[in-house]
């Protein structure tokens, strides 16, 4: 009981919790807006850590150059596939009519060539680096300097994201795509570049992520797999293209992690996790927050 | 031009049946995955390309399949144990099928994957309790025998998916996939078909992974539930075409080709040149190779 | 437009098939063998492979393999085996019937290794495995495959109890990753902690993908244990380090199972790695293994990081036993698996003898890590340093 009580747990919980929003919010941004079913997501959240693990180990600036340069990288190159690969496949009317399906596998082509790029480029040997390994004592729990930051940077830029879609004009407008692109082209709002912005968006976040995991875990050029299956299944378990639905997921998910653990036994922890996922789903198959279609 | 490219399915299984008189032990590996491969991306299409809702889970018939097999090894004899793995996966999905055909579009799509995952977590627990890591099964059948029983499984997946796709039951799913709500408003029982649909693509994945278990004599949760089997099922089928039967025949054979091609050190370029294909393929020929051959041939 | 694409993409293929299909010497050895440079097991498996490329550039460097007499150039006929076993008995059957590869050196890991038993056995190939640990390997019939690690569960199990019936632990707590490996070592040693009167006051499991281990670990912290038995992989070893500090575990015997003898993982965790014990057999510190030194100033200077003190030593050793094998019988398969039954090996890791499967030389032995440097701390007999409490 002691245990399910404590602080530690439930900073472990708000951690785990928040890095999920956080995985989970880049891509969000990218299916709500534009129903792109992003597999590469995974991958984007590596490259983050890549480049914030030579940033660290070339520039010797310390870790906090890492937070700025992973997201850039990864938002140039949404920028760079937006261009080149998506703008493309929005265009055509053949194609955009079965675009989760077309999407799904551009992304699962994109995904294995940067998998693969960076495997050949840095060899698949392991790396970490832990930047922030001194204790920090909060006085109710102790965290690692990593995690403590995770929670931070993470819990600040999801909560930031909800807090603009509801208040802020740009952050309005996405919702406004979101809910009908065509309406909200109607009304006035630049919808391209709107979708392009999200797009971009939706790298950076992941590839900030990328750089807060890379502190605090190893990293190798096929680790981005379990990230991408997370943010998939929170989103989804949230109602696809809602992001507070997708903080939300992110809170539960971080909560079976830790809570739903010490209920149970560590043994059913993944069991636990997709038993949820699914449950839900069965239930709701539109998820927590999605909107309802009649489904016989 | 149109009977031969018709008969394209027959004689490709006709050379495959005689491979093994005269392909080294290699090569009729190398036909044996193959094989597998066309037998478990024709029940993909019986069930994603003809509905239309795509699966990311497909490892999850073919992983419960192989459990089975392994569990009953040395208890029943082969011959009645894989169909039985079959018949044992196609029971799980019938009983789980109605709640989720329910579910739509990407929901479908990440349900599925996650239920692979849940059952292999499952079953990585029950081996857990049970105290086993990883099996060992000694005294398989070789591979001569393995390769023709999955002849059988690609040749009946393969007729599967003609015979449905020729059916009244074929043109409800094709229906369901243009327009459910309109499908179901012309009288197509959506619900039971989607069902049927979901247990009968479940039947020969699980025979597949019983053979497959089989001829790497090993057995070990993550390696048979991986999610990669079902990403490139998904990839195979969608190259070669996911509507007809020919598709997966061409996509798989593709492929298989392509990695036979470009494997000698090369590893991570073949995984490169993999993915650059997968992009061309999405942006100029979504219909895949079997469409590419239909605009060209006009069957 | 798509016919670009695919012209494009048959280029290159053909560039790359062709640039494949380099001039070979025509007396150059030819060592073929698969490792995982994709897929699950992409990450562990560099450490093996950089001791295969180092052993081969060194014996060319002094002039080639040396075959029952002549001295021969060494090639790697290398797949890439997606870490599937079923793509490495394909590759393996290649190797042999269609590569005609002269040798064979092992893949990376257990699945692997019982994979291709049955490949060898067909075609009566001697190989050398390495990074492969279970009793099953016992199940083998021998003749055609070795397994010089030391590092099998059930001695692992016996020894571990003993070890810390040594240092006084009177209760421990065993964490277990449900993964073959670690489940077969907790099967055997949960019997041997209880035989030996420890007190298991905590002994639960976890899925690979867990993500965090605070309700665990909080879990140990209340039963304050003397030893904390992590059978984990370096995903969750990482967890485990980190987190176990958050949970101010204090135990004086912490073991944590693949994780501590990789690069990276030092790098990660700096002076936080001493007093980890970890399994192992082999440490450049030994004196005995005049080998054991250079190896490893060897590896580092090649590959600027250190060797995995458990998986690059084993697959330099299983090299250094297949070069002395064929230096004493050539090619001939009968006589090289007469020789590698018979002979006692001089490796990196001092005397290495087969009985059966099995090496029966290198005793089940632990690192622990003082300074930053592993050293082998168990069996006191063959210790570098004496075992010291973590503090």
């Amino acid at each position: 009981m002691d245990l399910l009580l404590s602080p530690q747990l439930l900073a472990a919980a708000l951690i785990a919790g928040a890095l999920y929003a956080l995985v989970a919010l880049g891509l969000n941004l990218i299916y709500g807006t534009m129903r792109l079913l992003n597999v590469a997501h995974g991958e984007l959240v590596m490259l983050g850590g890549y480049v914030a693990y030579w940033s660290f180990s070339l520039l010797g600036a310390g870790p906090w150059p890492a937070l700025i340069l992973s997201p850039l990288a990864t938002g140039l190159l949404g920028y760079a596939l937006y261009r080149g690969l998506f703008r493309r496949l929005l265009a055509n009317s053949a194609l955009a009519q079965r675009i989760e399906a077309n999407s799904l596998l551009l992304f699962f082509g994109v995904s294995i060539i940067l998998q693969n790029l960076v495997s050949l480029a840095f060899t698949a040997t392991p790396r970490g680096y832990q930047p922030f390994d001194a204790m920090v004592d909060l006085g109710v729990a102790t965290l690692t300097g990593g995690r403590l930051l995770v929670l931070i940077v993470a819990g600040i830029v999801t909560i930031t994201a909800v807090l603009l879609l509801h208040f802020n004009t740009v952050g309005l407008a996405i919702k406004a795509l979101i809910q009908n692109r065509e309406a909200a082209s109607l009304a006035g709002i630049d919808t391209e570049k709107l979708e392009r912005w999200s797009f971009i968006a939706g790298f950076a976040v992941a590839g900030l992520a990328g750089a807060l995991v890379s502190m605090v875990e190893q990293l190798s050029p096929f680790m981005g797999f379990p990230y991408m299956i997370a943010a998939f299944v929170i989103i989804i378990l949230g109602g696809l293209g809602n992001l507070t639905g997708s903080l939300i997921g992110g809170l539960i998910l971080g909560l079976l992690e830790t809570y739903g653990v010490a209920l149970t036994s560590p043994n059913y922890r993944s069991v636990l996790v997709y038993g949820v996922f699914i449950a839900v789903l069965l239930i709701r198959p539109q998820g927590l927050l999605g909107r309802a279609q009649i489904v016989r | 031009m149109k009977p031969v490219s018709r008969l394209l399915p027959v004689f490709f299984f006709a050379a495959m049946a005689s491979l093994p008189l005269f392909a080294g032990d290699y090569y009729q590996g190398v036909g044996f995955q193959l094989l597998m491969w066309i037998a478990l991306s024709q029940s993909w299409v019986l069930l994603s390309g003809l509905t239309g809702y795509i699966s990311l889970g497909h490892a999850v018939f073919y992983g419960l399949g192989g459990y089975l097999t392994v569990l009953t090894w040395h208890i029943v004899p082969l011959p009645l144990a894989i169909p039985l793995s079959g018949l044992t996966a196609a029971l799980f999905a019938a009983m789980i099928g109605y709640p989720v055909m329910r579910v739509r579009g990407p929901y479908f799509v990440i349900l599925t994957f996650g239920l692979a995952e849940l059952v292999k977590y499952i079953v990585i627990n029950v081996e857990a309790a049970l105290g086993k890591f990883g099996r060992l099964m000694m005294g398989a059948p070789g591979l001569s025998t393995l390769y023709w029983a999955m002849l059988v499984l690609a040749v009946a997946a393969t007729l599967l998916v003609v015979l449905i796709g020729r059916s009244r039951f074929g043109a409800g799913l094709r229906a369901i996939r243009e327009d459910e709500p309109a499908a179901e408003t012309a009288g197509v029982p959506a619900a039971r078909y989607k069902l049927a649909a979901f247990a009968l693509s479940a039947l020969i994945p699980g025979m597949v992974g019983g053979l497959v278990a089989l001829r790497t004599s090993y057995f070990e949760p993550q390696q048979i539930f991986s999610p990669t089997i079902s990403f490139t099922v998904v990839t195979m089928a969608m190259i070669g075409g996911s509507d007809r039967a020919r598709g997966p025949i061409m996509g798989a054979l593709f492929l298989v080709l392509l990695s036979e091609l470009l494997w000698a050190n090369l590893a991570e370029l073949y995984m490169i040149i993999l993915g650059l294909l997968l992009i061309g393929f999405v942006l100029f020929a979504p219909t895949g190779l079997d469409g590419l051959l239909r605009r060209r041939i006009g069957r | 437009m798509f016919k670009k694409w695919m012209g494009a993409a048959l280029a290159v293929a053909g560039l790359a098939l062709a640039g494949t299909a380099t001039a070979q010497a025509a007396d150059s050895v030819r060592i073929g063998f698969s490792i995982a440079q994709t897929g699950l097991f992409a990450a562990a498996a560099p450490s093996q492979l950089n001791a295969y490329e180092l052993w081969k550039e060194q014996v060319n460097a002094a002039g080639g393999l040396d075959v029952g007499g002549t001295k021969r150039p060494i090639e790697f006929v290398m797949y890439d085996d997606q870490s599937n076993p079923e793509q490495t008995v394909k590759i393996y059957e290649k190797l042999i019937t269609e590569d005609k590869v002269d040798l064979l050196l092992a893949p990376w890991g257990t699945p692997m290794h019982f994979a291709i038993a049955g490949v060898l056995e067909k075609h009566q190939f001697p190989m050398v495995g390495n990074s492969a640990a279970s009793v099953q390997l016992r199940d083998l019939k021998p003749g055609n495959i070795w397994f010089p690690t030391s590092a099998i569960p059930d001695r692992m199990a016996e020894e571990l109890a003993k070890m810390l019936t040594a240092n006084g632990a009177k209760t421990a707590a065993v964490l277990t990753n449900q993964l073959p490996f670690s489940l077969e070592i907790k099967q055997f040693l949960i019997p041997a902690l209880d035989k030996a009167g420890i007190k298991v006051a905590v002994n639960d499991e976890y899925p690979p993908d867990v993500k965090d281990m605070t309700a665990l670990l909080g879990k140990v912290k209340a039963a304050n244990p003397d030893a904390v038995l992590a059978l984990s992989y370096p995903n969750d070893s990482i967890l485990y380090m980190n987190q176990m500090k958050e949970a101010g575990i204090k135990a004086p015997f912490q073991f944590v199972l693949v994780g501590p003898t990789i690069d990276f993982f030092g790098k990660m965790f700096g002076k936080d790695l001493d007093g980890i014990v970890t399994i192992g057999h082999w440490t450049p510190a030994k004196a005995d293994w005049p080998k054991a030194k250079p190896f490893f100033d060897a590896y580092v200077a090649k590959f600027n990081a250190n060797p995995d003190y458990l998986d690059s030593a084993l697959a330099y050793m299983s090299c250094e036993i297949l070069e002395q094998a064929v230096a004493k019988a050539g090619f001939d398969k009968a006589k090289i698996r007469e020789a590698i039954s018979t002979m006692t090996f001089d490796t990196i890791n001092g005397p290495v003898k087969f009985e059966g499967v099995q090496n029966v030389t290198t005793p089940t032995s632990f690192l622990q890590f003082q300074d930053g440097k592993a050293q082998l701390v168990w069996p006191p007999e063959a210790a570098t340093a004496p075992y010291k409490p973590r503090t």
